[in-house]
């Protein structure tokens, strides 16, 4: 598409000479490429919702009385630099390509939920809502919404704007059946009480943690939005107004983003948003490699930079910025549900398709040795999709070790039992060659490891590194062979989802692995439908057995700490981070991660003159296993 | 074999310039030794003794280990198998019974430049060692980059020499064409490659790079596409030239066909033209796949080549040996190919021969 609109003017310069029809002006629609910032266009025409009267008797309660996480030291104020390594294709939240990386952006900016839950207790506290209460049936459960909540544009958020998330998200126009379908099966209506007050009701009686967590949702800016055939093109490149901490204040298309702090944010002085969120600006550039990031970090030209990778952390993050102190390095560690991360075989694929294959695979990947040498044993071996939520894990499976004598085994099942000149499996001319796709150059040294390990068994995988948007939407669409991704985590295991029929045959879906299993379908229904947490969790081990069982995914590695490293000046609590942390310096609430840091200007100011004259400070490096689990 | 004198006269002269002649030599012998780098650069042996028959796993298909007594069915490791059949002698020695007589020989570089190699005792990129046989160190991955350098080596230039072949044709073709018939044929050809020349070709090999994973043929192909164009204007020019001159008239006077006339009489006469750029092409060949594999953009991984090492090297300058070798490497071989097109110019130059009045 790209390459028509490079050739189009080229094309028109060539036949110049003849008089060219002057340009045709379209009013009706902008420029679908423009970048239009937060504007609030239908302000008079704001969709209003009746409201229904509140039933007696209900107990309203609150969250108050566990501790604040955040420092109450922090400053407000400085520009916080980070960088993403792709440019995203898309400012909407919801719709065809919105799923990538910049998504967890505005997601985290722009869903500031009902409630949230403590990082270190976990139990709920109250963020837009403040009092909620829960109805006898098991699947209700009502709001009273904080009255002073504004958008980024000033207007206040009532229970319309939620109202009107239900009417958007069930639009076909948002072309997201991920969302169509949450907002029509798991959660079935909102009503208005008054304008401050709503209640949701779930499909089906849930465990009470798990209605506020599932049923808890943001608001949606009725006064930007204008839902028709045309939504998905016309609000490619709008920012839209959020209740959150920042707005998007400039954007420079293939070049960087940047947010701006909302400055009489409605959560400043709220006991759990406050302190929160310090930096006045964050500039978010694209830098396409992480090496040359990392250089750009070492000149200070970024605040932080992950050093989780081991050759990070042993061999590039040493040096004079960090003997001198400019630069502090941190281990920090979590007891949090594990990213998934690891090999995600579609079954689409007449190959994949056999069950004895996708077993063979599994005892085909040498991960044991890809952990002990190239990654330093700095990584575990992540044992499930699934791992580390708690109860719900599945504490009886262990992943499926290399072993070229299982995998010969399964292979020769699947009718693979001659080698072919190259030592390739081969079934009547077919070899046993499949193509794995990722996203990060960094990790090509794994893959070609665990290549060079597969031929053992006979197999070839062929790696096939793409660029970040291109590679998401090759899996999203269901392209791939074998895909290399991590999902991020949630709350409680989400298997609809990822491996429920009605994900498999549409695309766009997380459901990556196409898993179609009636069994699993039945199960995963009663798990969505249960009510007690017992139950759930016993359904959740069964689902998680008929998985490791169906061998569709073959975890890789797991990192239950963060390490990072940063320039002095950029300050967290005395504890760090919580126990739910992903990332220590992250400027918003992205993930698990609780935008605790702040900038102090002053030690940013006395660490550049001291670099000037070569002054240096104590070196740094901390090691937290406040979290950590044994 | 007869030559014509003047093609004497030129080789003559090239092989004066002495620069030029030893590099043309030089490079002339590493193509000839890539071409049997299996046997020079390899984890395969050259030959196998054992249990009193030869084997010869370098061009025949993989050896699984059962078939040299050891316990897997994957591919020998000949180096372990290596030590392995040491082992035998010195407990038969230890025993005193007779050796099986068992022995292989390794390539000088026993590593082939896929393969992964660990150590115990640290983690890769390993530094130049002549015990572990890595002469010029690992990549981050533990792969030999000598191993790599050659095999990137004989790939670029393979790659090089099929990307001028492919240009050649199409734009000596087109250029002949444009100059032999002029008119409005040239104008309109002119034109198009004009525009042609001015679409980005890396942004269409960056586009392309995110649709489909570029194989060898592709990337061939896209640079065939947008790398034609260089030539035709040279050759046009020189068959307007030769065309006007009187023995193109005679051979018309005599009957000759279009075609004779432009293989036969106006072609060998601008021979040097394209014997001349020959070696800048192969420069601007093997530094274009370098760019694009470094950009990431190229030949998938892992196939060996001096971009993704580069990359690397670039990417670790902490281990200096990844960086320093292939910058070395390429810098001599841009430097040898560019001796070689001076020398070519210069033995070529028309002023020696022609004489215009």
């Amino acid at each position: 598409m790209r390459k028509l609109a490079l050739l189009a003017p080229l094309l028109l310069f060539g036949c110049g000479g003849s008089e060219a029809p002057p340009p045709e002006t379209d009013t009706t629609t902008d420029d679908a490429d423009a970048v239009t910032l937060e504007e609030t266009r239908f302000v008079d025409l704001l969709p209003t919702y009746d409201s229904v009267p509140l039933p007696e008797g209900l107990e309203w309660v609150t969250n108050n009385e566990d501790e604040v996480f955040a420092s109450p030291e922090a400053k407000r104020g400085g520009t916080f630099n980070t960088y993403m390594l792709g440019f995203p294709l898309t400012l909407r939240m919801v719709g065809p390509d919105s799923n990538g990386g910049f998504a967890s952006y505005l997601r985290a900016n722009n869903s500031v939920g009902l409630v949230a839950i403590h990082p270190n207790t976990l139990n709920f506290i109250p963020m837009l809502a403040t009092h909620w209460a829960f109805a006898d049936d098991g699947k209700t459960v009502y709001y009273r919404l904080r009255p002073e909540a504004t958008w980024s544009d000033g207007l206040p958020i009532t229970a319309d704007d939620f109202m009107y998330t239900i009417d958007f998200m069930r639009s076909e126009h948002i072309v997201d059946p991920w969302y169509n379908n949450h907002y029509t099966n798991n959660i079935v209506a909102v009503r208005k009480h008054d304008d401050y007050t709503i209640s949701v009701e779930g499909s089906t009686p849930k465990p009470r943690e798990e209605i506020l967590y599932e049923y808890g949702f943001g608001p949606t800016p009725r006064q930007f939005h204008k839902l028709d055939e045309n939504w998905v093109v016309d609000y490619n490149w709008r920012a839209a107004p959020g209740p959150g901490p920042y707005r998007i204040s400039h954007v420079e298309k293939g070049q960087y983003v940047t947010f701006e702090r909302v400055d009489d944010w409605w959560g400043n002085d709220v006991k759990y948003l406050a302190n929160r969120f310090n930096p006045d600006e964050v500039r978010i550039t694209v830098i396409r490699d992480m090496n040359v990031a990392w250089e750009y970090f070492m000149r200070g030209e970024l605040d932080t930079h992950p050093v989780v990778m081991p050759n990070f952390w042993h061999e590039k993050a040493v040096g004079e910025e960090f003997d001198n102190g400019y630069i502090q390095k941190i281990k920090f560690y979590t007891d949090t549900p594990q990213p998934s991360a690891g090999f995600w075989l579609n079954q689409n694929d007449p190959l994949l398709a056999d069950h004895n294959i996708r077993l063979g695979l599994a005892h085909s990947m040498n991960i044991e040795r890809l952990l002990t040498t190239l990654l330093r044993g700095d990584y575990e071996r992540l044992k499930m999709h699934h791992e580390g939520y708690w109860d719900y894990t599945n504490p009886n499976i262990e992943p499926r070790p290399f072993d070229l004598d299982k995998a010969d085994e399964y292979f020769a099942a699947a009718g693979f039992t001659t080698r072919g000149p190259d030592g390739i499996r081969v079934r009547d001319g077919q070899r046993l060659a499949f193509s794995v796709v990722y996203g990060t150059q960094e990790h090509t040294p794994r893959f070609v490891l665990l290549r060079e390990e597969a031929r053992k068994a006979g197999v070839e995988l062929n790696l096939q590194l793409m660029d970040a948007s291109a590679y998401f939407k090759q899996i999203l669409e269901k392209q791939h062979q074998i895909a290399s991704m991590a999902w991020s985590t949630s709350l409680t295991p989400r298997f609809w989802e990822h491996y429920h029929s009605d994900n498999a045959k549409v695309t766009q879906t997380n459901n990556i692995t196409a898993t179609n299993n009636p069994e699993l379908d039945q199960l995963i229904t009663e798990y969505e439908d249960a009510t007690d947490k017992p139950t759930r969790v016993r359904l959740a081990h069964e689902i998680q057995q008929i998985i490791h069982d169906m061998s569709q995914f073959i975890p890789t590695w797991k990192v239950p700490y963060t390490r990072e490293a940063n320039w002095r000046w950029v300050r967290l609590p005395e504890w760090y981070g919580t126990r739910t942390t992903d990332v220590l310096f992250d400027f918003m609430s992205t993930a698990n991660s609780t935008g605790l840091l702040w900038i102090d200007e002053d030690i940013k100011a006395e660490t550049l003159a001291a670099r000037e004259e070569g002054v240096a400070f104590d070196p740094v490096t901390i090691t937290d296993e406040t979290w950590r689990l044994e | 074999m007869r030559l014509r004198p003047q093609t004497v006269k030129q080789w003559r002269r090239f092989r004066s310039i002495r620069r030029g002649y030893w590099s043309l030599l030089i490079i002339g012998a590493l193509l000839a030794l890539t071409l049997v780098a299996e046997l020079l650069v390899n984890s395969r042996a050259i030959v196998v003794r054992y249990d009193g028959s030869y084997y010869f796993p370098t061009y025949s298909a993989f050896m699984p280990g059962r078939q040299f007594g050891l316990d897997y069915d994957y591919e020998t490791n000949y180096r372990e198998l290596a030590a392995h059949f040491a082992e035998q002698r010195e407990a038969a020695e230890a025993s005193g019974t007779e050796a099986p007589g068992n022995w292989l020989i390794l390539p000088p570089v026993p590593y082939n430049p896929f393969e992964t190699d660990f150590r115990d005792d640290a983690f890769p990129p390993y530094p130049p060692s002549l015990s572990t046989q890595h002469y010029l160190g690992t990549d981050v991955a533990g792969r030999d980059i000598l191993a790599r350098l050659v095999y990137g080596f004989r790939l670029a230039m393979a790659f090089a020499v099929l990307l001028l072949l492919c240009n050649y044709v199409v734009g000596i073709a087109v250029g002949c064409a444009m100059g032999f018939w002029g008119g409005a044929f040239d104008l309109i050809f002119q034109r198009l490659i004009e525009i042609w020349s001015n679409v980005p070709f890396l942004y269409v090999i960056m586009i392309v790079a995110s649709v489909i994973v570029p194989n060898f043929w592709t990337l061939i192909g896209i640079m065939v596409v947008f790398g034609w164009m260089a030539m035709t204007w040279y050759m046009r020019t020189s068959t307007y030239k030769e065309k006007a001159r009187e023995y193109v008239d005679a051979a018309r006077a005599l009957g000759a066909s279009s075609p004779r006339i432009v293989f036969r009489h106006i072609l060998p006469n601008t021979i040097s033209i394209i014997v001349t750029f020959i070696p800048f092409s192969v420069a601007t060949g093997v530094t274009a796949l370098t760019a694009l594999d470094y950009l990431g953009f190229g030949l998938p991984p892992p196939t060996p080549s001096w971009g993704e090492l580069l990359a690397q090297g670039t990417a670790n300058l902490q281990s200096p040996w990844i960086v320093t070798s292939v910058v070395v490497a390429m810098t001599l071989v841009l430097l040898m190919v560019a001796y070689v097109g001076e020398a070519i110019r210069e033995a070529f130059d028309p002023k020696q021969f022609t004489f215009y009045t």
